[in-house]
């Protein structure tokens, strides 16, 4: 990153967001503050951040509000710090459009990550015809996976999950999010489907001998595909 | 005037609520049969007298209207059968009393010949005719009588501010209207009948008629006295039909016989009690609902709040430390004072997550969230969760790659394993081999953790799962509530867990839960 990005941190815990300054400053960030999730909508309409840290448990509207109405007009790359740790509370934030999830309490190099990864994301063009990951690699236009540089043979619908994944690497795709976009949004409840391929694309591309973890199961929420940078 | 068939009837309305407006349901003619036909016999002797004495005035023809006024007003009060005799004795009374020659029923003229004839017919005629309009007329009666009365159920019994006093509206509407005394067996809560009747009632049951009792509860079906099912019974049991469900059963012990249509009222009684209970029934499970869904939220608010206030420091913390680290670089000393204070947070984190997932145990608040699940991939994501925990043991999956897929809640089930592991490593001496085993027996999926560790003492066996509970001779950093977690998460799943030890050494623990599968064939069609 050339240029010092801008990261805007909403939470109503002064002491977080302290700390959350000195962690980011630290690493180059340029960081805003707000208080409230009206103050963070308006500092983010405003100031245009380049990525957004925002509580769920904020005072005046949820945190989960604020990133409802965000989307309807903004893609700013946007992570959750929550202390909220169930399932259902990271899959109703990531479905809303939340770029990533963190519990509290953190730790800085795993934020820091996280943050890398969203921003990176929201900067590519999305068009790469290349993707990389460990010994993993696609070439979209020829529609070819290899792995340690070995052909893997996948069947249509093993490619397609593949892709997706890859599309969103070091991002956790929601179960409904992955049905949606592999086999269409009638079957956003046909959760056999993608455990079954999943299976099949792990035994495909997590050979014995490498022993690499590419695809990471999110439990009860999803699946992320590690990140080119990350690992 | 002798009351020969319903004796009862007059005798018993007073004496209950006599404010009431009266409901009565009879369908037969207050005069009975031979009442009818005395009183035809003494009207036609009156209207004779009378013709007798006007016909010096008036002329023989004209009494013929008196007749036929006869026959008109007796049609109006009385059935059939003693008008058309009326019908008939008039034509022939007037033939052989008044028209020439008098005293034969010879009839010289012919115009008094076809005036008889006519006189003949129209009596019939008007006979029929008003006997037809009274029937209808009382058949009418008798359908605003049901609806009176039914009115008056669902007035006093659907509207009444509570059940107990609508039941007791009801029960005695039943004795004012039937002339019975009536028991109320309501449904219990576990969807049998009661064995005492509600207080409401006004009959006390024997045991025989209670037996019978449930018997037409479970079969929806009538019974007892007029039924062809135990007809010498003492009383007639209806079952009350709701509209899903039957919500008890009424006794009604009669002490006369019923007709048709009063059966037939008591009936549409039942159904109609039946519905208000179950009204009744679906308004308190909605209350009860709306309660347990207020208490749940406001457990789930509390829970949340808690999380916050003890999770927002302990991530100020970390971030400190995270921060501090970076300064110290070089510092020998404060790098290892960090490193500390970097491990007493994450058990301390530990600690709130375990005391959390207990409070939410205890507070039922757990539902698990079934979804497919593979059994490989949630002993690996287990593997993933206890971390730096698992030191240098040796972990094996021992999981079949070909069992079929299960519905459980992963993320449950891997904390459980996650515990499991971390109890055996806490357990046995480090390098040691700790054994993760999914099989599937009969619909029961049973997860397994064996470790070569110093397994469990005899006296600890059946405590290790409370909460809290830390054995003897347990490591120290335990807050013996890692195993009251699995056991929670498991039963709420509604399996069980149980620990024994292992031959030479070591201990197993052993989860079993009931699962759905889903077929290795339908996996295989997605391949």
């Amino acid at each position: 990153m050339s240029e010092q990005a801008t990261a805007l941190v909403i939470d109503d815990e002064k002491q977080i967001r302290k700390l959350l300054r000195i962690v980011l400053e630290e690493n180059h960030y340029r960081v805003l503050e707000s208080q409230s999730g009206k103050q963070g909508l308006a500092d983010i309409a405003l100031r245009r951040p380049d990525v957004v840290l925002l509580d769920l448990g904020l005072p005046d509207i949820d945190g989960l509000q604020v990133l409802k109405k965000l989307r309807e007009w903004s893609h700013v790359p946007v992570l959750i710090l929550s202390v909220r740790d169930g399932p259902e509370d990271k899959i109703a934030a990531l479905d809303a459009g939340a770029d990533d999830y963190v519990t509290k309490p953190f730790e800085s190099g795993e934020l820091l990550a996280r943050l890398r990864a969203i921003q990176r994301r929201a900067v590519l063009p999305g068009d790469e015809p290349f993707f990389r990951a460990g010994s993993l690699a696609i070439d979209y236009n020829a529609r070819a996976v290899t792995v340690k540089g070995r052909e893997i043979k996948l069947t249509p619908t093993e490619y397609a999950l593949l892709r997706v994944l890859a599309q969103h690497a070091g991002k956790v795709m929601t179960h409904k999010q992955l049905l949606r976009e592999v086999w269409g949004p009638n079957a956003e409840e046909q959760s056999q489907y993608l455990r079954v391929y999943m299976t099949h694309l792990r035994k495909k591309i997590e050979s014995a001998e490498t022993g690499e973890k590419l695809l990471r199961t999110e439990s009860g929420i999803g699946y992320r595909l590690v990140s080119p940078q990350q690992d | 005037m002798t009351e020969d068939r319903r004796p009862d009837q007059e005798s018993v309305q007073p004496n209950n609520q006599p404010s009431r407006d009266k409901i009565d349901t009879r369908n037969v003619p207050s005069a009975t049969r031979i009442n009818e036909f005395l009183i035809a016999g003494v009207s036609i002797l009156v209207v004779t007298g009378i013709a007798w004495l006007l016909q010096r005035f008036a002329g023989y023809q004209t009494v013929a209207l008196l007749y036929l006024l006869l026959v008109v007003a007796t049609g109006l009060e009385l059935s059939r059968a003693p008008v058309l005799v009326v019908a008939g004795l008039s034509a022939l009374l007037w033939n052989f009393l008044f028209v020439p020659p008098r005293l034969t029923f010879f009839i010289g003229q012919f115009h008094d010949a076809m005036l008889f004839v006519t006189f003949f017919a129209v009596a019939l005629a008007m006979g029929h005719l008003t006997s037809r309009l009274r029937d209808k007329e009382i058949a009418e009666r008798q359908r605003e009588r049901r609806t009176a009365a039914l009115y008056e159920l669902a007035r006093q019994a659907a509207f009444a501010t509570d059940l107990d006093t609508g039941l007791r509206a009801a029960v005695n509407l039943i004795e004012s209207i039937f002339a019975a005394k009536a028991a109320l067996l309501l449904r219990q809560s576990d969807h049998t009948l009661a064995r005492v009747p509600h207080s409401a009632s006004s009959l006390a049951l024997s045991e025989k008629e209670k037996n019978l009792a449930t018997w037409a509860f479970r079969r929806r079906m009538l019974a007892g006295k007029f039924t062809d099912t135990l007809p010498d019974s003492e009383a007639l049991h209806l079952p009350l039909q709701g509209r899903t469900a039957v919500m008890g059963v009424i006794s009604v012990r009669p002490n006369r016989s019923f007709d048709l249509t009063e059966r037939d009222l008591l009936e549409a009684f039942a159904v109609l009690i039946g519905l208000v209970l179950e009204k009744n029934h679906i308004i308190e499970a909605f209350k009860r609902a709306e309660i347990l869904e207020a208490s749940e939220h406001l457990r789930r608010a509390l829970l949340e709040s808690v999380s916050h206030e003890l999770k927002t420091p302990l991530a100020a913390v970390q971030a400190g430390i995270d921060a501090l680290s970076r300064h110290m670089d070089s510092d020998q000393k404060g790098q290892t004072t960090l490193t500390e204070v970097q491990l007493a947070v994450r058990r301390l984190h530990r600690v709130i997550n375990n005391l959390l997932n207990m409070t939410r145990i205890e507070s039922g608040v757990i539902q698990p969230k079934l979804d497919w699940c593979d059994l490989g991939e949630l002993a690996q994501a287990a593997i993933e969760l206890s971390g730096e925990g698992l030191g240098e043991h040796q972990i094996i999956v021992e999981v079949d790659r070909n069992l079929p897929m299960v519905k459980v809640d992963q993320p449950l089930l891997e904390q459980c394993l996650c515990n499991l592991l971390l109890n055996s490593v806490a357990n046995s001496p480090p390098g040691t081999k700790i054994i993760i085993r999914g099989q599937l027996r009969d619909e029961q999926l049973i997860l397994s953790v064996l470790d070569e560790g110093k397994g469990i003492r005899k006296e600890d066996l059946t405590r290790i799962f409370d909460a809290f509970y830390r054995g003897a001779d347990a490591s120290p950093g335990g807050t013996g509530l890692g195993l009251a977690i699995v056991d929670g998460f498991v039963r709420a799943h509604g399996g069980n867990v149980r620990g024994a030890n292992r031959q030479p050494r070591g201990a197993e623990f052993v989860i079993t839960i009931p699962v759905e599968t889903l077929a290795p064939e339908i996996m295989e069609t997605f391949a």
